[in-house]
C-alpha cells in the first residue's frame, strides 16, 4: 500500500507543469492600511474557478479564454466585493477590502468537498470563528462545540440535531475532520478532541445532517471540519499563557479537597520561513488539578505544519500533531451527596496515553477546470488503562484519499474521488483484528439557471472488519438551493447515509462490575434516510434568520443490548429510532459594534420499537450570544439551555453501579467573557478574562458526571 | 443626534439584553443538590438461612439474591435482579441476614417472586447464569411445589423470610445454567 502511495504522489508531482495557460487573472488583495491580506478566497463569479491569496497578498488564477469576467473576492472579517474584469485587455486586480463584523457571504468548503458559498448550500450549515474560541478561553474544541447552534456535547460526545447519544466515545455519528481528515480513532471510533490545537484552528464548518454520499461512515449525522489557518511565512512568535481556579461547590457535602482547585497551560509557537517552504511549530503543556477528585489531567500537545508552494497551482501541506496525556479516570460519581468524589474503589486509577496525527494534503490544479487533490493520513494511538483491569491499546490507522474536480461550461461542477482506509489493533479489550474500507465518490453540482442549484451525490462503501463478513452500502443525496430573491433563500435535502459498526463495537471482550461483554460477529452497519427543507431570510445583512425542519429514519441503530440466552452484553443492531425537529436561528447585527445571536432547535428522538424518548436527547435547546466589540475591547455573554433529558442509563441506577443516577435537571448554563488588545497602545499583547457557569448551575451531561462547576480564568496572548 | 435608523437599533438592542438577562435569571436555581443523609431504610425483608451438610469445596461466594420474576432464560439472571445481600462467609451453619446491612445491591418496593440463596465458583463476580447454582430457594408456607413471593411496600419490613440449603439434596436449578 506504501509503494502504491508514493506512485500515485509522483505522478500528481510530474504532471504539475504539464498544462500551459494562456491567460491569467493576477492582483494583491490588502486592507485599508495596505497590509497584505493572505488567506483570502477569489472565486469568479457562476464558477468554481478561484483560489486564496498568499502570505503577500498575492494571487493568480489561470484561465482557458479570454472575456470578461465576474470575480468575488471574501474573506472572514471584512467585506465582500465584486469586479468585473477583461481578459486580456486587463488582467490585473488591486483589491482593497473593507472590515466589517458582518459575516455574511462566508465560503466553505466542507459541505461540497470544493469552495461554496454558505449561501448556496442545499442542507443548514454553521461557521465558528477562531476569534470565538480564542476570545472565550475553550481549552478544547468539544467545549466550543456546546455553543454551536444545532450542536450538542454529552461529556465528550457531539450529536448534530440529536444524532448520538453517550456510549463512552465509541460509535460517533459525527464525522470530525481535520482539514477534511477524519479524525476518528481506529479502534473505538471516538474523537480525541485534545489532538487539535485550539490555537491553529481557523474556523469550524458544521454541516447538519447525513454526509455519507461524500463522507462515508461516521457521517451519518454531519460533519464537523477543522479548517487550520493559513501560514503566512512571515517570522512570528506567539505565547499565551493562562490560569484559573474553581469555585467551591455550591454544597458543603461536595467540598472534598477544601481548596480552590486550579488549572493552567503554556503556549509557544513559532512561523517562518526558508526559502519557499513555511512552517509553524507549536507546543502547548496544560494542566487541570480538576473540581473533581481524580479528575485531574496533564497534557502536552505538539504541532508542526509546513507548507510549500511548488508553482502558482501546485502545493503540498504536512502537519503532525502529538498528544501525551496523564490523566485521572472518573467514571461516576459516589453518589449524589459525593458528587465531586468517585466510588472508593475507583480512587487512584488513571490512564495514560500516547497519539500522533500526521498527514499530507497535495493539491495541483492541472488547469483552470481541474484540480486534483490527494490526501493521506495516519493516526497511532496508545492508551493504558492504569486501574484493576489494566486495559491496553495500540491502534495504527492509515487513510488515503484522491479527488478530482472538474468545473464544465460556467454553471457545473464535477467531484469524483476515492478514499481507503488500513487500520490495525493489538488491545486486550479488542483482540487484534484489522479493518479494510474503500469508498468511491461523485457528485455533481448543476446551476439549472441563475437562481436554482441542483446538487447530486453517490457514494458506495466496502468494509470489512477482521474476520467478519465484508459490507457494502450505497450512500444517494439529491439537494436543492434556491434563491427566491436576493434576501430569501430556500434549500432542500433528502438522502440516505451508513454507519459502519467499529473495532470496539464488533470485537470487545471484557468485563466491568460483575457484566460481562462480549464480541458481535452478526453485527451490521446502521442506516440513516434523511430529509431537510430550510429557509433564510437576509433583511439588508442586519437581522439574519433561518429556520430548518428535519427528519431522520434510523435502522439498525447500535447500541449496547443484554443477550437474552446468555446474560452478557453486547453492542447489537437494536432499534429503529426516528428524529425529528426544528432549528430557528437568528443573527442581529444592528449596531456595528454589537452582535446578537440566538438559537433554539426542538428535537422529538424516540425509540420506535419501544416507543420512548432515545437516552441523552433533550426535547428543546437554545444558545444565545451577544458579543460587543469596540477598539480594542470585547466583552461578551454566552448562554445554553436544555430541558430535562427524558431518559438515560437507568440499567446503570438499578443495579447499583451509580447511586442517585437518575438525577437530572434542565441545563441553564452562562458565560461571561472580557478581553482587551493592547496592539493599538502600542503593545502587541492581549488579555482576556473569562467565567464559565456564572450562576454556579449544577448540572449533568451524562449519568452520574457533574459537569464543571464556576471557574474563572485570566489569559495573556503575545504576539512578536 | 442620534438618526432615526440608530434609535430603533438602540431599542432593539434593549429588548435583546432584556431577553439575556431574563435567559440568565431562569438559570438561578441551583440545579442538582445532594440527596438527603442517610436514613434507615425501613423498607426489606430479613429472615434466617440454615444450612445442611458440608460445604462443596468449589464454592467461592455466597449472596442471597431477589429477582422481580422467575427465571425464564439466561438473560434474566441478569434483567430480572432486584437485590443482592452483603456476603455470607462459608461454612455458615445459620445466618440471620437483613436487606438493609451492606447490600451489593439494594433492594427496592416491589414485588419479588423469586428469592434464592445462590453460590459461585468463579475467581470474580459475574451476572452470568452459568456461573451461578441456586442452593436454597424461598418457600412460602412450607408448599416447595413452587417458589415463594413477596411483595415489599415502601417503609416497610417482612420478617421471617427463611430460606433452608441442603447440599446433600438441591433444590431445583432455573433454567440458562
Amino acid at each position: 500500500m506504501r509503494s502504491g502511495i508514493f506512485i500515485i504522489f509522483l505522478i500528481l508531482a510530474a504532471v504539475s507543469n504539464l498544462s500551459a495557460q494562456n491567460y491569467i487573472i493576477e492582483g494583491r488583495v490588502t486592507d485599508k492600511s495596505n497590509n497584505p491580506l493572505s488567506g483570502a478566497n477569489i472565486i469568479i463569479f457562476n464558477t468554481n474557478t478561484g483560489t486564496a491569496s498568499n502570505e503577500e497578498g498575492l494571487f493568480s488564477i489561470p484561465l482557458e479564454q479570454p472575456g470578461t469576467y465576474e470575480v468575488e473576492i471574501s474573506m472572514i472579517g471584512f467585506k465582500k466585493e465584486k469586479v468585473k474584469i477583461t481578459i486580456p485587455t486587463e488582467r490585473r486586480l488591486n483589491i482593497v477590502l473593507e472590515e466589517t463584523i458582518i459575516q455574511s457571504d462566508q465560503v466553505v468548503v466542507t459541505a461540497g468537498k470544493h469552495e461554496q458559498r454558505l449561501e448556496d448550500l442545499p442542507v443548514s450549515a454553521a461557521i465558528m470563528s477562531s476569534e470565538f474560541i480564542t476570545e472565550k478561553n475553550f481549552l478544547s474544541l468539544d467545549n466550543a462545540l456546546r455553543y454551536a447552534p444545532g450542536v450538542s456535547v454529552n461529556l465528550d460526545q457531539v450529536s448534530i440535531r440529536g444524532s448520538s447519544g453517550y456510549s463512552r466515545g465509541a460509535g460517533t455519528r459525527v464525522l470530525v475532520a481535520y482539514n477534511g481528515i477524519p479524525l476518528y480513532t481506529g479502534d473505538t471510533g471516538e474523537i480525541i478532541w485534545e489532538i487539535v490545537p485550539v490555537n491553529a484552528i481557523e474556523r469550524v464548518e458544521i454541516i447538519k445532517g447525513a454526509s455519507s454520499s461524500l463522507y462515508g461512515s461516521t457521517a451519518i449525522g454531519g460533519v464537523i471540519n477543522v479548517i487550520t489557518k493559513e501560514m503566512t511565512g512571515d517570522p512570528q512568535t506567539y505565547v499565551k499563557t493562562y490560569y484559573g481556579v474553581y469555585d467551591k461547590p455550591a454544597y458543603e457535602e461536595w467540598d472534598w479537597s477544601g481548596q480552590y482547585r486550579s488549572f493552567n497551560g503554556l503556549t509557544l509557537s513559532h512561523s517562518n520561513r526558508i526559502g519557499k517552504l513555511r512552517f509553524s511549530l507549536s507546543g502547548t503543556r496544560l494542566e487541570n488539578n480538576g473540581y473533581r477528585m481524580n479528575d485531574f489531567y496533564k497534557r502536552f500537545i505538539g504541532n508542526i505544519n509546513t507548507a510549500y508552494n511548488f508553482s502558482s497551482t501546485s502545493s503540498i501541506n504536512l502537519f503532525l500533531n502529538s498528544l501525551n496525556m496523564d490523566r485521572g479516570n472518573f467514571v461516576y460519581w459516589k453518589d449524589s451527596r459525593h458528587a465531586l468524589q468517585p466510588p472508593d474503589a475507583d480512587i487512584g486509577q488513571k490512564v495514560r496515553s500516547a497519539r500522533i496525527f500526521s498527514g499530507l494534503i497535495y493539491n495541483n490544479a492541472l488547469s483552470s477546470s481541474f484540480l486534483l487533490q490527494f490526501k493521506s493520513s495516519y493516526y497511532n494511538t496508545y492508551w493504558r488503562d492504569e486501574t484493576s483491569s489494566e486495559n491496553s491499546s495500540t491502534v495504527n490507522l492509515f487513510r488515503e484519499e484522491l479527488q478530482a474536480t472538474v468545473s464544465s461550461m460556467d454553471n457545473m461542477l464535477l467531484i469524483a474521488g476515492i478514499e481507503g482506509t488500513y487500520g490495525k489493533v493489538s488491545s486486550d479489550l479488542f483482540g487484534d483484528p484489522e479493518s479494510f474500507g474503500v469508498g468511491p465518490y461523485v457528485q455533481a453540482d448543476y446551476r439549472l439557471f441563475s437562481p436554482l442549484l441542483i446538487s447530486a451525490g453517490l457514494r458506495f462503501d466496502y468494509s470489512k472488519l477482521d474476520t467478519l463478513e465484508g459490507t457494502g452500502s450505497v450512500s444517494p443525496k439529491l439537494g436543492l438551493n434556491y434563491h427566491l430573491s436576493d434576501d430569501l433563500i430556500i434549500r432542500s435535502s433528502a438522502g440516505k447515509a451508513f454507519r459502519a459498526p467499529t473495532l470496539a463495537e464488533a470485537f470487545t471482550r471484557t468485563g466491568v462490575s460483575g457484566i460481562t461483554i462480549v464480541p458481535n460477529p452478526d453485527i451490521k452497519p446502521e442506516s440513516n434516510y434523511s430529509y431537510e427543507l430550510g429557509m433564510t431570510y437576509n433583511y439588508k445583512e442586519l437581522f439574519i434568520t433561518d429556520l430548518a425542519l428535519f427528519h431522520n429514519e434510523y435502522y439498525d441503530m447500535i447500541d449496547p443490548a443484554v443477550i437474552p440466552e446468555t446474560g452478557q452484553v453486547s453492542f447489537r443492531n437494536v432499534t429503529h429510532a426516528r428524529i425529528q425537529g426544528t432549528e430557528i436561528s437568528v443573527t442581529y447585527n444592528a449596531f456595528a459594534p454589537f452582535n446578537i445571536r440566538l438559537n433554539y432547535l426542538y428535537l422529538w428522538a424516540r425509540d420506535v420499537n419501544n416507543n420512548k424518548s432515545l437516552k441523552y436527547r433533550p426535547r428543546n435547546l437554545v444558545t444565545a450570544g451577544a458579543d460587543y466589540r469596540t477598539g480594542g475591547l470585547s466583552v461578551g455573554l454566552d448562554f445554553r439551555f436544555w430541558s430535562r433529558i427524558d431518559e438515560l442509563d437507568t440499567e446503570l441506577v438499578e443495579l447499583g453501579l451509580v447511586p442517585d443516577g437518575d438525577k437530572r435537571v434542565p441545563v441553564y448554563v452562562a458565560d461571561i467573557s472580557a478581553g482587551y488588545n493592547l496592539l493599538k497602545a502600542g503593545l502587541p499583547l492581549n488579555i482576556t478574562l473569562n467565567a464559565k457557569n456564572i450562576l454556579n448551575y449544577n448540572y449533568i451531561e451524562v449519568i452520574g458526571n457533574l459537569s464543571p462547576i464556576r471557574n474563572i480564568s485570566l489569559g495573556l496572548e503575545l504576539v512578536f | 443626534m442620534l438618526s432615526s435608523k440608530e434609535k430603533d437599533s438602540i431599542v432593539n438592542i434593549k429588548y435583546f439584553l432584556l431577553l439575556f438577562v431574563l435567559l440568565f435569571l431562569t438559570g438561578c436555581g441551583e440545579g442538582l443538590s445532594p440527596g438527603p443523609e442517610e436514613t434507615v431504610n425501613q423498607t426489606g425483608f430479613g429472615g434466617t438461612v440454615y444450612f445442611k451438610g458440608e460445604w462443596p469445596d468449589s464454592v467461592k461466594r455466597t449472596y442471597i439474591a431477589a429477582f422481580r420474576n422467575e427465571i425464564q432464560n439466561a438473560g434474566d439472571f441478569f434483567l430480572q435482579i432486584g437485590f443482592i445481600s452483603d456476603s455470607i462467609p462459608r461454612n455458615t451453619k445459620q445466618i440471620i441476614y437483613s436487606s438493609q446491612v451492606n447490600p451489593l445491591v439494594p433492594i427496592k418496593a416491589g414485588q419479588y417472586k423469586y428469592i434464592v440463596v445462590a453460590q459461585s465458583a468463579t475467581d470474580s463476580i459475574s451476572f452470568l447464569r452459568k456461573d451461578w447454582r441456586v442452593a436454597g430457594i424461598y418457600y412460602m408456607n412450607g408448599d416447595s411445589t413452587k417458589p415463594g413471593s413477596i411483595v415489599l411496600n415502601e417503609n416497610e419490613f417482612i420478617k421471617d423470610i427463611n430460606i433452608t440449603c441442603d447440599f446433600d439434596n438441591p433444590p431445583p436449578q432455573p433454567p440458562g445454567g
